[in-house]
């Protein structure tokens, strides 16, 4: 008995071959690849459903009309493709907005991640989240109803019309204040104890601490917190729908009344543009333009990150 | 070498229980007293308690001037606890709070006026894991210098404490990188180099040399030796041959559990290095040196 007993403890006369087949692992692995599938090929979907009337879109206009004019009137009679002033408006107000965001959200993960008792960061996060929550309409009509008349009022030299800018982004950037606190917070948490400590050690305040140590150590994920701020801001349409206009006049003033690209894009397809007219075909060229520009800013931002990020670990 | 003292060598250890009357650690002028002549750190009656538990009870010892302090113990007996009450370390953890005494200098540490942000400026510390800024080797060493407003030429601060440290040589060439392509026992000195940067009176380190190799564990003991000619120095560790090479004195701590059935950790006897390690007056203290317990 004992020779045999003993090879069979010590594991030497069984196979190391599976035993039998895992069924559940291959059908797991399944389900997550077409998962993973579904948005990519939503992503994939979108570019062509976006390329050909794209295509034809620049068979009727020139990109030398396109890019070289300043008027813009897709739905005038006779129309005009000046693309310029709808790209200013939805730069300007994304300027805005990341102008009131990334302070306040910066300020607000700083806060939450350094300052706040485990308590404070318990019941100030969820409400946070909440913000992020609220209807973008709600956000727009509070722009046109309120700020604007109170801005109109505090500030009359500014002369603001009924609609402009100003007011949009201001409410823009208060909408991208969550994107920016939580996933800001969310890097910082994750930073180390041990570098906070090396820094307390030396000497070094709370405030310095988190500013030279913890911010650098965090950068990564709070440009990447930014850029995916600045990309909702860009395409963000029903604020700037409601309190920003649909007047696509070329200004760089943000208290003008101005039409975004995404704000174009709900006009006109919100009206009776028939399949096939060149209106219909306008919605896709700008939709294109859009995603490009988003496209590109995240991919240049990608490059800054690899380039300038501080690792710690 | 000019150095005045005269390590215990490692096999010191096994000589446990033979009394040397006469093994100086240091040269003549440090006098055989348990109590430190020139205190930097006068403990007495310290608790410390991280909300209602008293992890610490009822410690006091001197810290000499200019003499390197080992505290060990088994794990959980409050070595960490009591070297971060030192540089008000623990003031950062949510609860914890310390009872008794401290004067550092014979000024109460933990005084209303006292600014825990200078105490860790004058005192300060090297971590049981290297924490390197995810910086430069010079921004590393700058940070401290920076944040603490001194003046003068940061590239002379940084080259003084690389040397210092023992580092200088092997990073001049590259003080630009950064500082975790660096290797563990190069990481840790640079700890040790940013710590000095500062010009503290006082460094604490928390098991400095545990994830360190023995080459890495012995060029950071030769640079306590160093180091101790201008610093105080306090070391927790956890191997003893390092505290019986490095270390003038040594306090054993343990944990006791009271009649409640609580944990706490106690100093159980401190006293010149060679005493501690040859002739231990407390039964605990031999058997945990021996072996026996831990
Ligand atoms: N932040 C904390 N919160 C609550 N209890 C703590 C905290 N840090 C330490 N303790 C407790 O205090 C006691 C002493 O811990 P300490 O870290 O000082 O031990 P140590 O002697 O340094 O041990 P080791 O050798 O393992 O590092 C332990 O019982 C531990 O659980
Ligand atoms: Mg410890």
């Amino acid at each position: 008995m004992s020779a045999q007993h003993l090879k069979t403890a010590s594991g030497a006369s069984r196979s190391l071959a599976r035993s039998r087949p895992r069924y559940g692992e291959v059908l797991v692995k399944a389900v997550l690849m077409l998962a993973a599938l579904v948005s990519v090929a939503t992503t994939v979907g979108i570019v062509f459903a976006l390329l050909e009337p794209t295509i034809e879109f620049f068979g009727e206009v020139s990109l030398g009309e396109f890019f070289g004019s300043t008027t813009w009137g897709p739905l005038f009679n006779p129309p005009a493709f000046g693309v310029w002033p709808i790209i200013v408006a939805t730069l300007e107000i994304t300027l805005i907005a990341i102008v009131v965001a990334v302070p306040l959200g910066l300020a607000a993960a700083i806060y939450l991640s350094e300052y706040a008792t485990p308590r404070v960061r318990k019941i100030f996060k969820p409400v946070l989240e909440v913000l992020a929550g609220v209807p973008t309409v709600v956000f727009g009509f509070f722009a046109l109803t309120f700020v604007t008349p109170l801005l109109r009022d505090v500030f009359p030299f500014l002369e603001l019309e009924a609609k402009n800018g100003l007011g949009a982004g201001l409410l823009v950037g208060v909408m991208i204040i969550p994107i920016v606190a939580s996933l800001s917070e969310d890097s910082m948490a994750a930073v180390p104890n041990g570098l906070r400590e090396g820094s307390y050690a030396l000497g070094a305040s709370k405030m310095l601490t988190s500013v030279r140590v913890v911010v650098p150590a965090a950068f990564s994920g709070i440009v990447a917190a930014i850029i995916l701020a600045i990309s909702r801001a860009a395409g963000e349409t029903m604020i700037v729908a409601i309190a920003g206009g649909f007047k696509s006049v070329f200004t760089l003033y943000p208290g003008d009344e101005m039409s975004t690209m995404a704000a174009f894009i709900a006009q006109a397809g919100s009206g009776d543009a028939s399949v096939g007219s060149i209106a219909y075909k306008t919605i896709f060229a700008v939709g294109s333009l859009l995603f490009i520009m988003t496209f590109a800013m995240n991919y240049v931002s990608a490059r800054m990150v690899q380039k300038y990020r501080e690792v710690y670990d | 070498m000019n150095d005045p003292r005269t390590p215990i060598p490692a096999s010191g250890i096994a000589q446990i229980g033979v009394s040397v009357p006469n093994v100086s650690v240091r040269g003549p002028e440090v006098p055989r007293t348990i109590e430190a002549l020139d205190p930097v750190f006068t403990v007495s009656g310290l608790s410390v308690f991280y909300g209602d538990y008293e992890a610490v009870r009822g410690v006091d010892m001197t810290i000499g001037n200019r003499e390197i302090t080992a505290m060990i113990g088994p794990s959980g007996c409050g070595k960490s606890t009591v070297l971060r009450c030192f540089n008000r370390m623990n003031d950062l953890i949510p609860g914890a709070r310390a009872a008794g005494k401290i004067l550092y200098h014979n000024e109460d540490l933990y005084g209303d006026h006292v600014d825990p942000i200078e105490v860790r400026r004058r005192i300060g510390m090297v971590f049981q894991k290297p924490n390197p800024f995810p910086k430069s080797i010079y921004d590393n060493i700058a940070y401290g210098p920076r944040v603490n407003g001194v003046k003068g030429k940061m590239d002379d601060i940084v080259e003084e404490a690389l040397t210092k440290a023992a580092l200088w040589d092997e990073v001049k060439d590259k003080i630009k990188q950064n500082a975790l392509s660096l290797s563990g026992g190069q990481q840790q000195r640079l700890c040790i180099a940013r710590a000095i940067a500062v010009k503290p009176d006082v460094i604490l380190m928390d098991e400095p040399c545990s994830a360190l190799d023995p080459i890495a564990t012995t060029k950071i003991e030769d640079l306590m030796q160093e180091l101790s000619r201008d610093y105080t120095i306090v070391i927790v560790t956890h191997n003893m041959q390092q505290a019986a090479r490095v270390s003038d004195r040594t306090a054993f701590f343990t944990a006791e559990v009271d009649a409640e059935g609580v944990r706490h950790g106690r100093l159980v006897e401190f006293d010149e290095t060679s005493r501690i390690f040859t002739n231990p007056s407390d039964k605990r203290t031999e058997d945990y040196i021996t072996g026996r317990f831990g």
